[in-house]
């Protein structure tokens, strides 16, 4: 038992309806969670209740028995824009999270060296920020993401701003290296190729009424091939849900 | 380069001007208008007896301790603004509004409350750029894009390394344009300081100029004013500022 929602809402001030309504999930330790959902359907936002960054109207969020109250390093995010600081180069990004939690600093260099090997960029190591191309400033974030060995890693469209290609070859990746470390995940997209591809468990979102629509368990076995039929019979069923066909 | 042939054909041009309305036309007189010729002879008898050296070292340590001091200010005020919601919205608009002061309004005070001293001055300098400081300081922590902050808070930040790691190195550039903007304020306000005084300095240097009806020597030290006001900006503010620019990508 890992994270845990429990009836949770989001209702912002400015808006007449409620973003999320009666959210109840509960995402297992070393499970792979995709929420899907249209844009506008608080997918975000519930990204952002978790990862501490907003507060909810109602109900709460448990992780490992503790109810959340603000942002940690036990849920880091990967965003969307990679969130990296310019004025540090690829190895010492990596180790920004380290370097707050005040981790000594031949284990930060054992540990980013470790990463950054697995995302394939041990030899950009001193490259700064704006000499590396989309991608690996993405690799980059996974890699800083994970040497702070978080308890459930929350991951905001982490592939979309990035071309078909490159996302496709980072999703291959994020699959491998999650069967590797057996993270808990916690990950937002839009495209349900990429949810099918990657997850457990898909959670849907209905369009407009910020209530979960489906829960679907994908059961295909890894890695999964998005031409293979049960692929994209399972990819066609949940696009349904998503657009709100059948509740 | 060509600012040089450019500045050659400028003084040519004042010289030619000068000959003109002064020798050929004899439409002004000449000791109401300065002719390069005379500028530089200035130059050289004040250069000689060590005059003009002291009185510019005297202004710019005036000027870098005056300077130093309203960043101080500027910071503490600056940051307070951007930390309290009550203060962005009650202090902030009057810091703005006493920011387009002239510094010489800041004069009649000074004198009253500090004679005619070297510490008058400073107030003077002071008054004239910490506010200018401050409100850059405020924009500059306002202007970090918010990813920087969140992504650090999701990383386990506290306040303390939020500042040091994120919101001051993020916002260095700005706050570099702005404490060279707060530099030119704080020369400018030098200047208004130092010609109410008899301290030596260029400013008092100037009004001995205009005292003895030598135009050449009130021109002379206007350029020594605009000369090191271009050497600090140019040597000091600007390598800087390119410098982070680069390391980050941002310079052309």
């Amino acid at each position: 038992m890992a994270l845990i929602l429990e009836g949770l809402g989001k209702h912002f001030e400015n808006s007449e309806e409620a973003t999320l309504h009666e959210i109840n999930l509960t995402i297992e330790t070393g499970e792979f969670v995709c929420i899907v959902g249209q844009s506008g359907c608080g997918k975000s936002t519930l990204l952002n209740l978790v990862a501490g960054l907003d507060k909810p109207t109602s109900g709460k969020i448990i992780l490992d028995g503790e109810e959340i109250t603000g942002p940690g390093a036990d849920r880091v995010v990967m965003f969307q824009e990679h969130g990296l600081y310019p004025w540090l180069n690829v190895i010492d990004n990596v180790k920004f999270g380290m370097k707050l939690a005040g981790i000594p600093n031949d284990v930060q260099e054992e540990k980013a060296m470790h990463y950054l090997k697995m995302v394939h960029l041990e030899e950009y190591k001193d490259y700064p920020i704006h000499q590396i191309s989309g991608g690996m400033r993405q690799r980059t974030a996974l890699a800083r993401a994970l040497t702070l060995d978080s308890k459930v890693l929350l991951m905001d469209e982490p592939f979309s701003a990035l071309d078909k290609q490159t996302s496709n070859i980072l999703r291959e990746e994020l699959q491998n290296i999650w069967q590797e470390t057996k993270r808990t995940i916690l990950f937002i997209t839009h495209s349900v190729e990429e949810a099918v591809y990657l997850s457990d468990r898909i959670v849907a979102l209905s369009p407009d009424t910020g209530k979960i629509a489906g829960l679907v368990p994908v059961t295909m076995p890894r890695p999964r091939h998005v031409y293979a039929p049960e692929f994209v019979e399972m990819r066609h069923q949940i696009l349904e849900i998503v657009r709100g066909k059948t509740i | 380069m060509s600012i040089i042939i450019f500045v050659v054909i400028l003084i040519a041009a004042w010289q030619f001007f000068y000959w003109l309305s002064v020798d050929m036309l004899e439409l002004c007189k000449s000791y109401a208008v300065p002719s390069p010729i005379g500028v530089a002879e200035r130059f050289a008898d004040l250069l000689s007896d060590g005059s003009l050296l002291k009185a510019t070292g005297n202004s710019l340590l005036r000027g870098i301790a005056g300077f130093a001091i309203a960043v101080i200010i500027g910071v503490i005020i600056g940051l307070l603004i951007n930390h309290f919601n009550y203060l962005q919205k009650n202090l902030k608009p009057i810091v703005l509004g006493v920011q387009t002061l002239p510094s010489v309004c800041w004069v009649p005070f000074s004198i009253l409350w500090f004679g005619l001293s070297t510490k008058a001055i400073l107030f003077v300098v002071i008054m004239g750029s910490a506010f200018s400081i401050a409100i850059s300081v405020d924009n500059a922590i306002k202007n970090i894009l918010p990813i920087y902050t969140k992504a650090a808070l999701t990383m386990g930040a506290n306040k303390k390394q939020l500042y040091t790691y994120v919101i001051f190195p993020a916002s260095l550039p700005e706050l570099v344009s702005g404490l060279k903007q707060g530099w030119s304020f704080a020369w400018r306000a030098l200047m208004a300081g130092e010609v109410m005084t008899t301290s030596i300095g260029l400013g008092q240097t100037l009004i001995m100029g205009r005292d003895l009806a030598d135009i050449n020597q009130v021109m002379l030290v206007m350029l020594v004013i605009v000369i090191v006001g271009i050497i600090i900006d140019k040597c000091i503010f600007s390598v800087i500022e390119k410098r982070l620019l680069k390391k980050r990508g941002l310079a052309a």
